[in-house]
């Protein structure tokens, strides 16, 4: 199982870039996304598929992280299509909805958009260790800390949350199995029944977690962790290849916001 | 040297009392095994030698530092490693060299000797090659060597294991006793919780818990030879063991104080040949 969040090993270029650059780019791409016109945005798209490409990780792969956000995805899609304003070509009278090309178009593209922020998300998170992601949160959180906010503590927390969630998925996955092997079939089940074996499942599986995170910071504790500073495996150093990255994103960046502004 | 001066522990909440007055020493470099019946306070009783809890009487001194006294923790939980029976929940790191490095980490060392550490603890444990491995995708008993690793990256003078076979397959679990073994020949102090009692039977000294007292102590040879007692508490021997008092049972003079394959191999070689 792959989701957004796993790290997946390789030997690509993109692998060895300071992850400091990674997260900046999608970080800088996120905000001007928002503002993207829909040629530019093709443009962008097709740059972050021919990364992704060359990054060497399987199609198949992505597409299992995408898929949960799948619902999402398509939500996106009919909200923007149907409450976008234009000339109906279609409406759906009982719903007082109508759908309009341009309605059509904004759904097109802000699903596109939001396309493009998963895959850079996913190749972000795909090629970096998450040690690494968080070294370079924790660099560029570090000026607070001059304002006495808990970095490292925060960066503890990351990877914590990064760890719990792949237990999440498979107490709630075993607790489901529990279920089921006490002869409950949800697709025969009425609604309230349905409602109690949710409820019944969701406290499970909290319960379940909590008592994991217990015994995890138990053993937090047998590693001497202190809430103070921590030093990090991570190494954090720009190198040659680095600095070029930095120049193409520069440059590609450059031309995006070129393109958005001649094609407004 | 560990010494645990008459120690009592209570779980408030349950009001159980799981250690009622335990008293042990444990020598650097020793290899010590804590036997006994489930829910006789062995879990307990480790856990009180890195200060993760502490005695509501008597107390527990690693190497002079008492446990009782916080501004010591620090030092005694780099000093005594602990294994904890379940994989799962110790592993901190998303990837193995990530998580070994914690330790490390919070030990505040510098880069390069993190790295140095990891890089050692992968490798007495022999798995230098899972250090970039996402943890979960690895296989219960891979899980469980970089559960030692992270113990090992802290340099630990003694190290609990808490029934570090559980749950392996015989190859898995042999190679974990292998580690052990070889830990204990570098000089670390080794206190291992088993239910398996051809694997105490390898430690220098077994220590036989009841309902939360010590009541045996002795080398595996001698705890062994009491088998009314540990019948008694409803534990078992050593295969070999049972072996050769069947065999006696039966009228054949073999000797039965034995707790090793390569022994018990010697005293059935011995019969046949005087048949
Ligand atoms: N966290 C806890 N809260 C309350 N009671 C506990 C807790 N942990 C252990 N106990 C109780 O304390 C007693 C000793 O437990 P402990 O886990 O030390 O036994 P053990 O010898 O390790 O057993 P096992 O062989 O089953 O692992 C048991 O009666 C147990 O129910
Ligand atoms: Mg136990």
């Amino acid at each position: 199982m792959y989701h957004i969040g796993s790290y997946i090993r390789g030997g690509a270029i993109i692998y060895r870039l300071d992850p400091r650059i990674k997260l900046a780019a999608v970080i800088v791409l996120s905000i001007v996304i928002l503002a993207a016109k829909p040629l530019p945005s093709v443009f962008l798209g097709l740059a972050l598929i021919i990364l992704a490409f060359f990054s060497g990780i399987r199609l198949r792969t992505i597409a299992q992280a995408v898929k949960p956000l799948l619902f999402f995805i398509v939500l996106i899609f009919f909200v923007h299509a149907l409450f976008t304003e234009g000339n109906a070509f279609l409406s759906i009278t009982c719903f007082g909805l109508s759908l309009s090309r341009a309605g059509l178009s904004a759904g097109f593209l802000v699903t596109w958009q939001f396309l493009c922020l998963i895959l850079a998300a996913v190749l972000l998170t795909m090629t970096s260790p998450p040690a690494q992601i968080i070294a370079a949160i924790k660099y560029y959180l570090y000026p607070l800390k001059l304002l006495r906010v808990p970095v490292d503590v925060i960066a503890v927390m990351i990877m914590l949350a990064l760890r719990m969630m792949p237990v999440l998925l498979s107490e709630k996955e075993r607790i489901e199995i529990a279920q089921r092997a006490r002869g409950y079939n949800e697709k025969k089940s009425g609604f309230i029944l349905r409602i109690k074996a949710f409820l019944s499942l969701t406290a499970a599986v909290l319960l379940g977690v909590f008592r994991r995170a217990d015994e995890l910071a138990v053993a937090m504790e047998a590693r001497n962790y202190q809430q103070d500073t921590r030093t990090s495996f991570v190494e954090l150093r720009m190198v040659s290849t680095d600095f070029i990255a930095l120049f193409f994103l520069s440059v590609f960046f450059f031309i995006f916001i070129a393109l958005n502004y001649c094609f407004g | 040297m560990i010494s645990i001066n008459n120690i009592y522990y209570r779980y408030e909440q349950e009001g159980i009392d799981a250690l009622c007055g335990v008293s042990l020493e444990i020598q650097e470099g020793e290899h010590l095994s804590l036997i006994g019946p489930n829910g006789c306070g062995k879990t307990t009783l480790i856990q009180h030698l890195n200060a993760l809890i502490l005695p509501r009487q008597g107390k527990v001194i690693i190497d002079g530092l008492n446990t009782s006294d916080t501004e010591n923790h620090i030092q005694i939980r780099s000093r005594v490693g602990m294994v904890f029976q379940n994989p799962e929940n110790q592993i901190i790191g998303m990837t193995v060299e990530e998580d070994v490095a914690f330790g490390p980490e919070n030990l505040q060392l510098p880069t390069a000797a993190i790295k140095e550490r990891v890089a050692e603890a992968l490798e007495r444990v022999g798995i230098l090659e899972l250090a970039k491995r996402n943890v979960e995708h690895l296989s219960g008993g891979e899980k469980r060597l970089v559960a030692i690793a992270g113990v090992l990256a802290m340099r630990p003078r003694y190290i609990a294991f808490d029934e570090p076979t559980a749950f392996l397959d015989p190859a898995a679990a042999k190679r974990i006793l292998k580690i052990i073994d070889k830990l204990n020949t570098e000089n670390v102090g080794i206190i291992h919780i088993t239910h398996n009692m051809d694997e105490a039977a390898m430690a220098s000294r077994v220590v036989v818990i009841n309902e939360g007292r010590v009541s045996m102590e002795g080398d595996p040879q001698d705890i062994f030879g009491k088998v009314d007692l540990l019948q008694e508490m409803g534990m078992q021997l050593p295969q070999v063991t049972e072996l050769l008092i069947r065999l006696k049972l039966d009228g054949f003079p073999v000797r039965t104080d034995i707790v090793a394959m390569e022994d018990a191999t010697e005293q059935i070689k011995l019969l046949v040949k005087t048949r």
